[in-house]
């Protein structure tokens, strides 16, 4: 009740604060007409009674102030503080901007930053409870994240009791053929109970059950809501209705709602995000006792409760009894966590991006308390006359910090229009396979970090500068009269510290940066081991309904790459299982003809299948021996052509060619398959420490449905994507030519990590480097115009002006050579945190190092170059005259 | 305390208050007498006094103050309680 009545009063004098002003004037101006009287009346003196009555009435101005605060609510001396720090910024409007736009530029490149963050890292997955869901993996010494066998994950799946559930997956593209051209969709073969274990329900219709996971019931299909309106315009009856996928008519039982995003995968791996079409049932063909292939992936839902170690252990001792069951084995269960598995390898670069915006931002905080500290000082002169009239240090220090609150704030408003910008130019440079790329927004949580961070560098700049301006001795500043305060000693130290560690800051990112780059070029200039220009490729994949016979696909892509070759602009054309730095992984073992494996160890290499002219297609090297021919067709001896690493690793001291392997355990004569050449390595990916041991079989003699095109054109290959189309159109009309890409598309995606961490970790050390120049500039010039008197009277005792310029030099030289210092320590001690994002590089380069501290030594001279010989222009008389 | 002591004989300006305190006080408590303005605002915003302005003997505009039945109320609980203090303090100093 009382409060609610000083409330109204409150309000009532808000809205008349003329006339309570107006008021209380006329009652003061009353009591010292009043005390003048009394005065005159005991006897004082006329011309003593007015500053007598002043005396004793105290501080007129400050007392109106306080019957103001009484009276007034809290937040009204705030609009007070900030009215008056708006017209300060306004008065000073070069500084503002230098300091606004700084702050801007930091703070935006953390939003920036923190967008990414959130979206990729922070937010949930789209699936609920996502933390209870794992991928299924196995493990062994040698392949350290293998798929599963169907068989085994069938008797996992029945026997454990540590998931909710527990499905599969495989990828598997599909033709989808009837109206118009044909096209490649994107598609997966899943386990009963998939979408289950996601915790996702279909718009329409139901998954399939494990009635579909026998062999001969799986003609039905799932569809993505894209296909369902752009394929079936939407069609609601569309449950029931038959469509053509790999030339064989599969039943429509649901369609799955917009947005759904697919848990990623690791063979032929699609990023995690949308763009899956098609969900068709995995059947379990093959004889159930052959245990030997490997080829679906696992993921679970855990049941409430049970923790991942726990289902390891389960797991595991499942999967020793399977093993036990069926002639053994020593495969160990490797259980992610799926938000691991999505985001794990993107969260060591964000982080390091994070500390590299972190630090841009203390150096602008830095920056800014030294501009607020000289600017302090400029101030001097007005902070003690108010001290001096009586306002409590308290609110000076609040009336700073409402001025740096107000500055950090105009930055992080500003900062968030460049982090608008700055996003959408980060989630273009994106690579391909980032995770979550298109859960990035600038959005509510990116809004509350920058008002956070707004509000905190505000005060981390602005305090140290208002405290001290509030130490000001009124007494002092205001004797010294028409003469420049000094800076305090202490003042001089702060700023010195503030310098150092600005400059130590800009040198560990320059370090990061220049680490990158070096670490880029190694990248772009190592050697491929194949020609990536001129190169187009495409890929092709045979409906087995219609390619049923293994010589109907030999067949065809002899033909294919015949008639490719003749086409005019064509130098030569090859089909292969795969292409280079496309995340292929197929892997067999076999026995080496007079060998034996290590116990417990077999010998095995990654397979694949390619036409003669695979390898001119695409420039890669013959080492040894001969190419495959045409004529290594079905009814030639068997031949494997290797890769050097193969023979490095399986015939070390001896020559490879003419050794052979088979894949029977008990071989006869034509199960041998004999060595004909070695081809030169390509890696998995540009950065993978080694390539992998491989081989390659001939199409004719072991045909591949699946199979990429690969054309080296004699000029444009775009120009030859028509040619492709035709030869395919003209050996089968029905056929979709799927994932048209230039190999220097390839490649180029294959850099485009490394390319973005060092273009961001480049962006933000240049901003680092500048400020930390500009930093270094404005304490050198201030402290010239501080000494210029100093400088003055040297010159006129005769002090050469390069000497003036040495002792400037000297003292920047002083703070720069501190500055880096520190940032080599530290640098030396982050440096491991960048091992893993940079290749053939040490995080302790003694090149990188050397460079960046000559680079940052040289401009910060530079830049203190111009107060430097300002210094020399002192004029002694100007000098002499201002004392 | 002392300005709602003051008032307790009918209304009085500011002035008057503040000569009113430093008469009875024998001149003791001289504080500044213009922090007497400040501390009259916060017992208006209590509600402890009210002011209008009247005209003074010399008919100049002047602001009185007024007691109000709570400023009463509250004067007599910080009386009492200021009492009890002084008795307090003053056994204190007897048992010493």
């Amino acid at each position: 009740m009382d409060s609610l009545f000083r409330f109204f009063r409150k309000l009532n004098i808000l809205f008349s604060r003329e006339r309570f002003n107006r008021e209380l004037e006329e009652e003061m101006a009353f009591h010292r007409d009043q005390a003048e009287g009394e005065l005159r009346s005991e006897g004082v003196p006329p011309e003593a009674v007015h500053n007598a009555a002043k005396r004793q009435f105290g501080n007129e101005t400050r007392i109106r102030e306080r019957s103001n605060e009484v009276v007034g609510f809290g937040f009204e001396s705030v609009l007070q503080d900030l009215r008056y720090a708006v017209r300060q910024l306004v008065s000073n409007p070069s500084f503002t901007i230098v300091i606004v736009l700084t702050l801007a530029l930091s703070i935006g490149a953390n939003s920036a930053i923190f967008s990414v963050i959130h979206g990729v890292l922070l937010k949930s997955l789209p699936y609920p409870e996502p933390d209870r869901l794992v991928r299924v993996f196995l493990s062994s010494p040698d392949f350290p994240r293998f798929p599963l066998n169907p068989f085994d994950f069938k008797d996992l799946r029945s026997r454990n009791h540590s998931f909710e559930s527990f499905a599969a997956f495989t990828r598997g593209d599909v033709q989808l053929s009837g109206s118009g051209e044909a096209e490649r969709l994107y598609g997966f073969g899943i386990t009963a109970g998939y979408f289950h274990v996601l915790g996702l329900k279909l718009q329409l219709g139901r998954e399939f059950n494990e009635h579909a996971e026998i062999p001969g019931n799986g003609l039905q299909v799932v569809i993505s809501d894209r296909l369902w309106h752009t394929k079936f315009g939407a069609d609601s009856n569309i449950l029931g209705r038959k469509i053509t996928l790999n030339s064989q008519p599969f039943t429509v039982i649901g369609v799955m709602p917009a947005g759904m995003e697919h848990p990623g995968n690791e063979y032929h791996s699609l990023p995690y995000g949308e763009g899956i079409d098609v969900w068709w049932p995995f059947s379990f063909e093959g004889n159930p006792a052959n245990r030997g292939s490997h080829f679906i992936e696992g993921i679970g839902r855990l049941r409430g409760g049970v923790s991942l170690s726990q289902a390891i252990s389960e797991m595991n001792s499942l999967m020793a009894q399977i093993q036990k069951e069926h002639g053994g084995g020593t495969w160990q269960v490797l259980l992610v966590p799926l938000n691991e598995e999505i985001v794990g390898t993107s969260r060591r670069m964000l982080m390091v991006l994070l500390g590299a915006v972190i630090m841009v931002l203390l150096i602008a905080c830095a920056n800014a308390a030294n501009l607020l500290l000289a600017r302090a000082a400029t101030r001097q002169r007005e902070i003690a006359v108010r001290l001096a009239l009586g306002a409590p240090r308290s609110r000076l220090v609040r009336q700073l910090l409402t001025e740096s609150l107000l500055i950090s704030f105009l930055g992080g408003v500003l900062g968030l229009a460049f982090a608008l910008g700055g996003v959408k130019f980060l989630v273009s440079m994106l690579p391909a396979d980032f995770p979550r790329a298109h859960d990035i927004h600038v959005s509510v949580p990116v809004f509350v970090f920058t008002f956070l961070v707004s509000i905190v560098t505000g005060i981390a700049f602005g305090l140290a500068p208002a405290l001290q301006a509030s130490r000001t001795d009124p007494r002092q500043s205001l004797h010294e009269g028409g003469r420049s305060a000094t800076a305090s000693g202490r003042q001089r130290r702060l700023r010195n510290a503030l310098v150092i560690s600005e400059v130590g800051l800009a040198f560990i990112l320059l370090i990061g940066a220049g680490l990158m780059f070096r670490s880029l070029v190694n990248l772009i200039r190592l050697d491929p081991g194949f020609q990536q220009e001129h190169v187009l490729t495409v890929s092709l994949s045979l409906p087995r309904a219609k390619y049923k016979e293994r010589a109907a696909v030999a067949h065809f892509y002899d033909q294919l790459v015949t008639s490719v070759a003749v086409a005019p602009g064509v130098e030569s054309v090859g089909a292969g299982s795969d292409l280079p730095w496309t995340g292929y992984d197929e892997n067999t073992g076999f026995t080496i003809q007079g060998k034996q494996p290590p116990p417990h160890q077999e010998f095995h290499a990654r397979y694949h299948m390619a036409t003669p002219d695979y390898f001119r297609a695409l420039g890669t090297p013959l080492v040894r021996g001969r190419f495959l021919t045409p004529s290594d067709n079905e009814s030639a001896p068997k031949v494997v052509l290797i890769n050097q690493a193969m023979a490095n690793k399986y015939w070390p001291n001896e020559d490879a060619v003419g050794k052979r392997i088979t894949f029977d355990d008990n071989p006869k004569e034509k199960d041998w398959l004999t060595v004909v050449g070695i081809v030169g390595d390509v890696k998995d990916r540009p950065n993978s420490p080694g390539a992998e041991p491989a081989f390659w079989w001939p199409e004719l003699q072991a045909p591949q449905p699946d199979m990429s095109l690969v054309v080296r054109a004699k000029s444009d290959p775009l120009s030859l994507v028509n040619t492709v189309r035709n030869a395919v159109g003209q050996l089968d009309p029905t056929l979709a030519v799927a994932d048209i890409r230039l190999m220097d598309e390839i490649a180029d995606t294959s850099v485009a990590t490394p390319r973005l961490a060092f273009l961001l970790v480049g962006l933000f050390a240049g901003l680092a480097i500048s400020l930390a120049v500009i930093g270094t500039y404005g304490v050198i010039s201030y402290s010239v115009s501080q000494r210029s008197a100093e400088f003055g009277l040297r010159i006129a005792l005769g002090a050469q002006r390069q000497d003036v310029v040495r002792l400037v030099l000297s003292q920047a030289a002083m703070l720069v050579l501190a500055g880096t210092a520190l940032g080599i320590v530290m640098a030396l001690t982050l440096g491991g945190l960048l091992r893993n994002l940079i290749y053939q590089v040490s995080p302790f380069d003694p090149l990188t190092f050397a460079t960046v501290g000559v680079v940052v030594v040289f401009v910060a001279l530079l830049a203190c170059y111009i107060p430097a010989l300002r210094a020399t222009r002192s004029d002694p008389m100007t000098a002499l005259r201002a004392e | 305390m002392l300005i709602l002591n003051t008032l307790v004989r009918g209304p009085l300006h500011g002035y008057g208050i503040a000569l009113s305190i430093k008469r009875l006080s024998l001149d003791v408590l001289t504080v500044e007498e213009g922090s007497l303005y400040p501390a009259l605002q916060r017992l208006l915003l209590q509600g402890w006094v009210k002011a209008e302005w009247k005209k003074t003997e010399t008919n100049r505009r002047a602001r009185y103050y007024t007691l109000t039945a709570a400023g009463r109320k509250q004067l007599g609980l910080e009386l009492t309680q200021f009492e009890q203090m002084i008795s307090a303090i003053g056994r204190v100093l007897q048992g010493a």
